[in-house]
């Protein structure tokens, strides 16, 4: 390999000259080799450099701080150990020297000085274990297209790869037979294109983000602005608030003074019987009501248990070839075979319905023996002594017994016969209808203060940078993967759909937004998360999995002109991750900055291990 | 509720329910289902020659009742014949006996019975099996080995009542076959390393006809069975004495064997007198020198059972079956070891007692007293039984590997690093995780799917809408030379449209009932039929299947994965096929289910043979991986330990299982790196990651309700160190795949114990933590507890000395010694006196390390000299079975100082076309840099070594390169470093020192 190492520097130089246009220059001449370096000659530090084992023209890079390093003519200093000098011909010869890899930057002699290789003592035999590496790769020039850097590991392998080094340089020494031809030209003209269309399309999204955050405040106002109006509409509730707690004092006051048709206070045995009777019918219905209630409930939970079950039998997993889950299939076959019991019998409903109206629709009025057989109360015998008065002295005497009545209650003379405070069952109309009207008001103001609440809440939530998720909150996006189809809607829920029919599950609600740190492809169509801080909205509590937690996902953002789910994929059981492109986290700065709109060179960019 | 129920009683009836309730709550999850698998009691066979034995073994005067009658003993060419007989009451049995000697020095001794060979026998139930004992478990287990010998001669002027054998190398041994009872005593050099029959233990269950009760009481005995009850009601009978309610029916886990030949078990004690210690039975999680199982302390209740099944979330240290099974036993004493092979492929339990006449039990050395004492019993088939006897361990393996074949050659990418997931869901997450790989710089080479892949679990499919595009997929995986692997089981699923199926059924390929019709059991794909690999016509047509204009979605860069193959039946009993189900030729299922997987992974080798008639022409080495396995079955794939769980006990328990699947002749193998079940912690997964860069089989793999865990998901730093022992292994691969030669020429295991490094150290004998790799000299003591972030104790078996790995620390045995055992460190010893070669540069995938210089690592041991060895080929086709590969040996010498690089291939070898192909290609590999450890003090200070090189022409004189000498710091070795030599691996050269 040595003895064919001159011949290879001469025909690389030539190629680095006909791949920059210079065909012209004659083929490989020798004294080339031995020009005398120029800090002005860039073609001449090329050919001194190629003159060595491999090519390496590292002047051309867009990152010049190791280019100094390589210009002395006669003898070479590791970049990270200057104390350590070799003469030229050390310089890519496919031997690593230097602890920093520096004296290799055309092979792959170093590719092992790296964090992620095992090390010996014979590895760092100068250095100690401090292993890093000075240069970022090898320095492909990519004539026509970007100049990258590949991973050294990646160089003289077999392998063309044309995604970092399109002009194939990095297979110079064609190992096994492989020859890599410049595809520069071809690659670097499709990549111009696409990345013409990328930048439209990027130009296109920030109009659209724009758009977004334009309707964002719209509807931030329109809160605002609701906001506002409620607080006007609160202060007027509390008003009437007050008005009718006022107006409802006066009734009772007024209701309290009112002589005659009281409750009943004193009844005989068959009364109290009754009275009895009438409560053990009512605990009876109640209880009975509640019952059924219950068994409703629970015989929808059977049956939802039994359809459970039932999937459960058909579509259990027998991954885990589980003599209890065996068990429990059988247990429910067995189940399922045996008697169910009544089905639920119409006419026994409509019995049960009967008997849980009230007494009086049933025709048992229990008023009517109450008031029969009771003995006549005070008020009672009152009462029919006023029957007996003319109108107008009827009127007067009522009018005034209740002054005075009210008048005694008031100074605390007389007993408080009426039970407005504590129960309204013989409230009587008045009382009733002020009651409801003040129900009603405060029922209107307690939910004027929720409605308040909900909107500060509103504003108040992180809908990302300028608000923007507010113009897209409860859009759905969906895509299709495998045999279902997710749809994510933003600050709202993710849903999962079977394609072939069937219920839809809910893969979590809306907790929160989040930033996460994500590292990840850019197609050439500009599609992926890139890498750096993204924008990403967590949601949880989803539909329970068997054997499992409840779903949630993570929906990550990237920068896209139309808002696209890219990637679904379920990290671990029933725990989803999204990533979704919308304009609406293009061409933000800093954290959150939906860089993933494909940048052209972020996602090309080769970096060997630092 | 339970609240409204008064009094106290019914309270505390529902605190006790709720009580109840809690504890099944608390109950772990992950526990083997013991209730699923029978034990001995549980076999009727089983119990009965346990019973046996008890009687052999308690009874004084117990003599064994089996005969060789003198008269019928012939000898001829290496095979003696007789007959030996059973007397049962009235009646004689007559039961064919062989003892065959080999060339190899292997004997043999076969017994068979008259009645049932010549079919003089009547089946029940009509059933339409076989009549003869199972005899075709030798045309799949073995392949060489049985010339006979020309030399074995009967010794003349033997004892009255022996006929007496010498055989083997320089007729060292000898067969002492005793007539009256009938036994034969195996020595070596006039002493006795094993007894056959030396208890009475011997057993043939003859055929006879069932006398039937009266109908009552059999009708009973149905009914009551239940499931998990033991084996059919004991009825009693009036004519023996004899418990015959294991010979007819056998229920469990509610299923009943019909058993159509009634009880026909075979059994035979084996001792070793004088051996403390045997290995082999595998596949158990116990230890690698087996325990014995007649209870007391620390000792197993239970024998040691082979009956391949799909043993869900297995329990550790315990002698359960599993998933696969090898009948070969090696006892070890100090400087000898000696083996036996049990060819049986039938359910098989292994007692092991031992017995000491010593007065302290601990006293070793010279003239132990100590003798293991085997029983083994297999429930039909002939009684067949290889003998060994060595003396040493290589002898003893490479007599069972000629015999049952040897380790394939894999391929280089097949001893790479593999990528699983149960399951990569689709065609583009396999890409993704293909990509990130390569983003985060972690060399792989294969990536596999599970089950998930088809569409409704139907081989031979994808799911359209999840692999819509499988060519694109492993296209993007071969740009780097990487593979995928398919899995494909025998379980074909029973639904119309699948044209698999319809062949399946069409042409009669499946497993038959006990009825003689198509068996239909339950798998993943629910309702499914299982293809019989034991028919021919099944075989060609399962390779059929494999050809790539029939797999569409297949490529060249596809390889298969045979799991579920014990079989796993999901409905039959303990997890498999019910016995009395038919096979080809009608064998029933019980003779050949321990041979069922080798069946399959028999059938997918031959198909990956003949994918296309270019590779037929030119065929690439198949890969196959399979969960279950019988002796012979490491010659067509490798293995896995099956579904483990993601827990220390189960890291721990991988390495003492890899090592008895080493001993035992199948040593491609590796147990799930990061646990299949459930998720590891951090630790444990880069822990795991370091244990796993040494299992020959290197397979990251986990269950489809865990966490993802590829190794750049664990974050730093684990992701780094976890990537080191990947580099480490890749770095390494030259020296595994000389190991992985030696596996396939001389049948050596690849992790070797130090019993087998060490035969004369017997203080390392029940050693199963630590390992060999290969012949290279490296020892390594992964770390498998939590926690153990310092130090690591490993036992050096001998004076010679060693240097850690990475930081060239020295030590010095015998004895234990302390290496540094941080997260991100290996205990990776080396050996003194070996060299060791590497490929120092990380690269993608292996197959991108072609044209990679090598590091030659030179060891020094303390006489200042040390040798290794080289083997190289192209890694993928058979082209090195014409001369197409390098085989070097490195030797340096103290006394001249030379490093030298010699040819250890015949001379001729490379002349071949292929062979001059294959070294022209290599012709530029180097040897880019000469590492010598422990280098003389007296190098200090010089700088040039002496090359020559041979072939290098008229300028192919000595030319000098580099070299520097360091100083070893504390108790770090001196090193030097040769700086590129420049020597051409496929030649030979000299490096000059002085």
């Amino acid at each position: 390999m040595r003895s064919v190492g001159a011949l290879l520097c001469l025909e690389y130089a030539a190629t680095v000259y006909a791949a920059s246009g210079e065909a012209s220059r004659p083929r490989g001449v020798g004294p080339e080799c031995t020009l005398k370096p120029n800090a002005n000659n860039v073609e001449a530090h090329i050919r001194v450099l190629a003159c060595s084992r491999a090519p390496f023209s590292p002047l051309l890079t867009n990152s010049p701080p190791v280019a100094k390093f390589y210009k002395d003519a006669s003898t070479f200093s590791c970049i990270s150990n200057p104390s350590i000098i070799l003469p030229l011909s050390r310089l890519n010869d496919d031997y690593c020297d230097c602890p920093d890899g520096s004296d290799e930057p055309g092979t792959s002699a170093c590719s092992h000085l790296s964090s992620l290789s095992p090390h010996t003592s014979a590895d760092h035999s100068r250095t100690g274990s401090n292993i890093s590496l000075a240069l970022p790769g090898f320095y492909c020039k990519n004539k026509g297209h970007i100049p990258t850097y590949v991973p050294f590991t990646n160089v003289n392998d077999g392998i063309c790869d044309y995604t970092l080094c399109c002009d194939g340089s990095e297979e110079w020494d064609h190992v096994g037979g492989v020859k890599c031809e410049d595809r520069c030209q071809q690659i670097g003209k499709e990549f111009r294109k696409l990345d013409e269309a990328r930048q439209k399309s990027l130009g296109s999204a920030g109009r659209k983000r724009k758009e977004l955050v334009l309707e964002a405040g719209r509807l931030r106002r329109e809160v605002e602005d609701r906001l506002q109006s409620l607080g006007a509409e609160i202060e007027g509730s509390e008003m009437k608030v007050k008005q009718l707690e006022a107006e409802l004092v006066e009734v009772e006051r007024r209701e309290k003074g009112k002589v005659g048709r009281g409750p009943v206070q004193k009844v005989g045995k068959m009364g109290v019987l009754v009275g009895l009777a009438k409560q053990r019918s009512e605990e009876l219905r109640e209880t009975l009501a509640r019952v059924r209630e219950e068994r409703d409930a629970s015989r929808g939970r059977v049956q939802e248990l039994e359809g459970v079950l039932m999937t459960f039998k058909e579509e259990y997993n027998p991954n885990f070839n589980d003599e209890g889950v065996k068990r429990a299939v059988r247990a429910w076959e067995e189940y399922a075979a045996r008697d169910k019991g009544p089905e639920p019998d119409a006419a026994h409903d409509r019995d049960l319905d009967a008997i849980t109206q009230s007494d009086k629709d049933n025709g048992l009025d229990w008023a009517e023996y109450e008031s029969e057989d009771g003995e006549e109360s005070e008020a009672v015998v009152l009462h029919s002594f006023e029957t007996f008065l003319p109108l107008s002295l009827r009127t007067w005497l009522d009018t005034n017994l209740r002054t005075l009545r009210t008048t005694l209650i008031d100074s605390g003379i007389l007993a408080d016969t009426s039970s407005t405070s504590s129960s309204s069952t013989s409230e009587s109309k008045a009382v009733q209808a002020a009651h409801s009207r003040l129900d009603a008001a405060r029922q209107d103001l307690a939910n004027h203060h929720k409605s308040l609440a909900s909107h500060q809440e509103d504003l108040a939530s992180n809908m990302g940078p300028e608000d923007i998720f507010r113009a897209l909150k409860g859009q759905c996006i969906a895509t299709d993967s495998g045999e279902y189809t997710y749809e994510f809607c933003f600050l709202d829920k993710t849903t999962q759909k079977p394609k072939k029919g069937g219920g839809h599950t809910n893969m979590g609600n809306f907790v929160r937004m989040e930033t996460v740190l994500v590292d990840e492809d850019v197609d050439e169509k500009g599609r992926g998360l890139g890498k750096g801080d993204r924008i990403a909205m967590r949601f949880e509590g989803g539909q329970h999995c068997w054997n499992g937690p409840s779903r949630s996902t993570l929906v990550v953002l990237g920068c896209a002109e139309v808002g696209e789910v890219w990637r679904i994929m379920e990290e671990e059981k029933c725990v989803y991750r999204m990533e979704v492109g919308t304009p609406a986290v293009c061409d933000l700065a800093g954290v959150g900055g939906g860089g993933g709109g494909g940048r052209g060179k972020e996602g090309r960019e080769g970096r060997d291990e630092l | 509720m339970m609240l409204q129920l008064n009094g106290s009683s019914s309270r505390w009836t529902a605190f006790f329910l709720l009580f109840l309730a809690l504890c099944s709550l608390l109950t772990p999850a992950v526990t083997v289902k013991h209730e699923n698998f029978k034990i001995c009691d549980q076999s009727g066979f089983c119990k009965r020659n346990r019973a046996y034995a008890d009687t052999a073994l308690s009874t004084s005067s117990w003599s064994s009742p089996y005969t060789l009658e003198a008269s019928s003993v012939r000898f001829d060419k290496g095979l003696l014949t007789g007959v030996v007989t059973k007397e049962v009451g009235d009646e004689t049995i007559r039961l064919p006996l062989t003892v065959s000697f080999y060339e190899s020095g292997t004997a043999r001794v076969t017994i068979d019975e008259e009645k049932r060979r010549r079919g003089e026998i009547e089946l029940r139930h009509n059933s339409k099996a076989r009549k003869e004992r199972y005899n075709e478990a030798e045309q799949w287990a073995i392949v060489g080995g049985t010339v006979l010998s020309k030399g074995a001669a009967t010794t003349q002027g033997a004892e009255k009542g022996t006929t007496r054998v010498a055989y083997g190398p320089a007729g060292a041994f000898e067969a002492v076959i005793k007539h009256s009872p009938f036994g034969v005593d195996f020595k070596r050099n006039g002493e006795t390393q094993i007894k056959f029959n030396g208890e009475g233990m011997l057993n043939v269950e003859h055929w006879r006809p069932k006398i039937d009760k009266p109908v009552l009481e059999k009708k009973e005995g149905e009914e009551e069975k239940k499931d998990g009850e033991e084996a059919a009601e004991a009825e009693t009978n009036a004519v023996t004495t004899e418990d015959e309610g294991t010979w007819w029916e056998e229920s469990f886990g509610g299923n009943t064997d019909s058993k159509p030949r009634g009880p026909e078990a075979v059994a035979l004690d084996i001792s070793f007198p004088g051996y403390q210690h045997v290995y082999g039975l595998a596949e158990h999680t116990g230890p690698l020198s087996l325990k014995e199982t007649r209870g007391g302390d620390g000792k197993y209740s239970e024998p040691y059972r082979m009956y391949n099944s799909d043993v869900f979330e297995y329990e550790m240290d315990s002698p359960m079956t599993l998933y696969g099974s090898i009948p070969f036993m090696q006892a070890q004493k100090k400087n000898s070891t000696v083996g036996v092979l049990w060819l049986n492929a039938a359910e098989t339990w292994v007692d092991i007692t031992r017995s000491s006449s010593s007065a302290n039990p601990l006293s070793f050395g010279i003239g132990g007293t100590t003798t293991t004492n085997t029983h083994w019993i297999s429930e039909s088939g002939l009684l067949d039984v290889f003998v060994m006897l060595g003396p040493k361990p290589q002898d003893v393996i490479g007599a069972y590997s000629e015999l049952t074949g040897y380790t394939q050659l894999p391929q280089q990418f097949a001893i790479a690093y593999h990528q699983c997931r149960w399951n990569y869901v689709t065609d583009e997450d396999v890409k993704d995780v293909d990509r990130k790989f390569d983003k985060n710089k972690i060399p792989y080479d294969v990536i596999w799917l599970d089950i998930e892949y088809t569409e409704g679990k139907k081989y031979f499919t994808w799911d359209p809408m999840t692999f819509a595009d499988p060519l694109g997929m492993q296209k993007q995986l071969d740009e780097h030379e990487r593979k995928l692997v398919a899995i494909i089981d025998p379980h074909i699923k029973n639904e119309g449209n699948y044209y698999v199926v319809d062949e399946l059924k069409s042409k009669d390929l499946a497993v038959h009932n006990k009825d003689d019709n198509i068996y239909e059991g339950w798998c993943w794909p629910g309702s499914s039929y299982w293809i019989d690999c034991f028919n021919p016509a099944a075989r060609t047509w399962w390779q059929s299947l494999f050809r790539y204009d029939r797999f569409a979605g297949s490529a060249t860069n596809t390889f298969i994965w045979n799991d579920m193959n014990e079989p796993s039946v999901f409905n039959g009993p303990e997890t498999t096929m019910p016995k009395d189900n038919l096979h080809h030729a009608h064998w029933e299922h019980r003779d050949l289910h321990n041979l069922n997987g080798l069946s399959l992974i028999n059938a997918t080798f031959s198909a990956l043979l003949a994918r296309s008639p270019a590779e037929l022409s030119h065929p690439i080495r198949p890969f196959v991986l399979t969960r279950s396995f019988f002796a012979g079955s490491q010659r067509l794939g490798a293995v896995w330990t099956g579904d483990n769980q993601a827990a220390w006990p189960h890291l721990e328990a991988s390495i003492p299982m890899l090592l008895s699947m080493g001993i035992s002749g199948f040593p491609f193998a590796g147990a799930d790196v990061g646990g299949f079940f459930g998720n590891p912690s951090k630790e444990l997964l880069t822990r795991w990651y370091q244990a796993g860069a040494f299992y020959p089989f290197f397979r990251g793999h986990a269950h489809i309700d865990t966490r993802r865990r590829e190794p750049y998901l664990a974050g730093e730093p684990y992701t780094g160190i976890i990537t080191q022992a990947l580099r480490l292994r890749y770095a390494l691969l030259p020296a595994w795949y000389t190991a992985f030669h030696e596996a396939h020429v001389r049948g050596e295991p690849i992790v070797r114990p130090n019993w087998y490094v060490h035969p004369e150290d017997e203080r390392g004998f029940g050693l199963d933590d630590q390992f060999y790799v290969g012949g290279t000299g490296l020892l390594a003591k992964p770390v498998v507890r939590e926690g153990q972030l310092e130090t690591q104790e490993m036992y050096l078996a001998d004076g010679e000395r060693y240097f850690g790995y990475f930081d060239f620390e020295g030590y010095e045995g015998p004895g234990m010694v302390k290496v540094s055992a941080g997260l991100e460190e290996i205990p990776l010893l080396m050996r003194g006196g070996h060299v060791i070669p590497r490929r120092d540069r990380p690269r993608r995938s292996s197959g991108l390390m072609r044209w990679d210089p090598f590091t030659l690592v030179v060891v020094l041991g303390k006489a200042g000299d040390a040798e290794g060895t080289l083997y190289l080929d192209d890694g993928e086709s058979f082209d090195y079975e014409e001369g197409a590969f390098i085989h070097r040996k490195f030797s340096y010498s103290a006394a001249t100082s030379v490093l030298m690089s010699e040819d250890l291939a015949a001379t001729g070898t490379g002349s071949s076309k292929k062979a001059k192909e294959y070294l022209k290609g290599m012709e530029k590999v180097r040897v880019e840099k000469i590492i010598v450890v422990d280098a003389p003090a007296a190098w200090k200070g010089r700088e040039e070594v002496e090359v020559s090189e041979e072939g290098a022409g008229k300028s192919g004189a000595a030319r000098k390169v580099g070299m520097e000498w360091f100083a070893g710091e504390g108790g770090k070795a001196a090193w030097a470093v040769v700086r590129d030599p420049g020597v051409g691996v496929v030649r030979g050269w000299r490096v000059a020192f002085a």
